[in-house]
């Protein structure tokens, strides 16, 4: 994972931002727009967990220290849990706009 | 890399570390009693393990590895028996220079130390799933 999970925070504070300061385009604000937010910390959740498999794969042939397949799954789970999080956060974030009346 | 997955990465180098000086010390001690096969030859001598600390370019943390696998130089024990097939001329038999005592409370130094890393990832891992559990 090479964007840390402080990146993935940022950038979810940064979707706050846009959806607070409201009608204003996504595209214009600096640091990306939403899906590629969402893009982002997806393709690094996968790459972790991409690591966790291959390292337990090399495990069950006997090549790789079980104290490093225990890491790599361990680093795959937090990065599924920040993705999930900051999604959870981002969808309810849209349903409250939603959800204004009109 | 964040900093807290470093943490798990050189946790991670140091059980492993300590896997490689578990498996020298069981092996110290399963040839305790390995003898020459022929007379007056040489019995089991006891290896010993070095590590060193190494810096990992990938991450630039600095992990603990290996250093090199030795053999203790110390003198190996006499015995009178000379009915065995490896005693010299004179009817003694060299034993191995592992010391069972020794080797136990080197076990547990590993043992200890295995834990203290495991700690750390266990805490690092906690301290991050707290952080997210923020944002629930």
């Amino acid at each position: 994972m090479t964007t840390s999970m402080s990146t993935a925070i940022n950038a979810y504070v940064d979707a706050v931002q846009r959806v607070g300061a409201g009608g204003e385009s996504p595209a214009k604000t600096p640091g990306g727009n939403f899906a590629d937010l969402v893009k982002s910390i997806g393709e690094n959740a996968l790459e972790a967990g991409n690591k966790a498999d291959q390292m337990t794969l090399s495990a069950i042939d006997g090549q790789a220290n079980i104290a490093e397949v225990v890491t790599a799954v361990a680093n795959a789970e937090l990065a599924l849990q920040t993705v999930v999080a900051v999604r959870d956060q981002v969808v309810s974030a849209y349903q409250e706009i939603l959800r204004m009346p009109i | 890399m964040s900093e807290f997955q470093k943490a798990m990465q050189i946790a991670t180098s140091g059980m492993i570390a300590q896997n490689v000086r578990i498996r020298v010390i069981a092996q110290n001690i399963a040839n305790a009693e390995s003898l020459a096969t022929e007379p007056g030859g040489k019995p089991y001598q006891r290896q010993t393990v070095s590590f060193k600390s190494a810096m990992d370019r990938a991450s630039g943390a600095e992990v603990v590895k290996v250093g090199n696998i030795g053999v203790d130089r110390s003198p190996f024990g006499r015995q009178f028996d000379p009915g065995h097939p490896a005693a010299d001329e004179n009817g003694y038999v060299l034993l191995p220079n592992v010391k069972p005592l020794i080797e136990m409370v080197d076990l547990r130094q590993a043992q200890r130390s295995y834990e203290a890393n495991l700690r750390v990832i266990d805490v690092a891992r906690t301290m991050v799933a707290r952080t997210i559990d923020l944002l629930r």
